[in-house]
């Protein structure tokens, strides 16, 4: 079973997520900022992350920048809430794999972390 | 303060109260004021930066935010539910301020929005700065629902 990360500053939507992605992968691990996201995807060495981008501390994108520096082939899909075009594509050209704007539909969360592994 | 910006946030109120709560969020008033002063026992700001800025307010009372959080993660015990009541609220006021800034930037521009603040109860004073604000009022079968819009553009 692939392992995943949660990463999200909202108790809640860790909560939805891990309800939703655990009916078929094992989560690993959780964290609330980016900071706390490169400690744990270093100790616990993920399949894949879920990313939230507005998040105090070190923000999303941060995070993905300084996760893909270090670990290039990290399968990151960012979810949130500011979907903006400007946003997207700064994630897409920084090695994020996909991204999913909240409000989000279970199936589509679950769609985006299969294709990872096709 | 221009007027406009109040329709971003309408249609991602409304949208994100029927998709995260399947709740119909329905227009009751707008008034402009000028300081985005809450008038309900819990509130949640959240900061705006980028091509608009300013802040945003949202209000409602407690029993509404206990509603949002038995539906955002259900089967959860009412103690349980008690603890996470204002990372509901705040979670769902960061996704309406997320789809109204995808609105408000267009193709071109950037904004960026701060992690939710929430704040409630008798001891909360805050004072809020003098802002032009757009207030918008919503009711819905769960309650009443407060939108505070204080923005200006980056160059103003």
């Amino acid at each position: 079973m692939k392992k995943g990360m949660i990463v999200d500053d909202a108790a809640v939507m860790r909560m939805r997520l891990r309800d939703i992605l655990s009916t078929r992968f094992s989560i690993v691990a959780e964290a609330e900022n980016g900071k706390q996201a490169i400690e744990e995807y270093q100790k616990y060495n993920p399949d894949f992350v879920t990313m939230d981008i507005s998040m105090a501390e070190m923000n999303g994108m941060e995070a993905l920048k300084g996760l893909i520096h270090d670990f290039p082939d990290a399968n990151i899909v960012m979810v949130s809430a500011v979907g903006q075009k400007a946003l997207v594509f700064e994630a897409l050209n920084n090695g994020a794999k996909d991204f999913i704007i909240k409000p989000f539909e279970a199936e589509r969360v679950l769609m985006a972390i299969d294709r990872l592994f096709e | 303060m221009k007027a406009e910006y109040a329709n971003p946030f309408i249609q991602a109120a409304v949208k994100t109260f029927k998709k995260e709560l399947d709740v119909q969020l329905n227009r009751n008033s707008l008034v402009v004021k000028n300081s985005p002063l809450p008038s309900k026992e819990l509130s949640i700001i959240i900061g705006v930066t980028g091509a608009v800025r300013g802040q945003v307010v949202y209000s409602m009372d407690d029993n509404v935010a206990m509603s949002v959080a038995k539906t955002m993660i259900p089967g959860r015990l009412p103690v349980e539910l008690k603890k996470l009541k204002n990372s509901a609220v705040s979670e769902l006021a960061n996704i309406i301020t997320g789809q109204a800034s995808i609105i408000l930037a267009g193709d071109n521009s950037k904004i960026d929005i701060t992690p939710p603040a929430v704040f409630g109860g008798a001891a909360a004073v805050i004072d809020f700065l003098s802002l032009q604000t757009i207030s918008l009022s919503f009711l819905s079968e769960i309650g009443s629902f407060e939108v505070n819009i204080a923005l200006t553009e980056e160059n103003v």
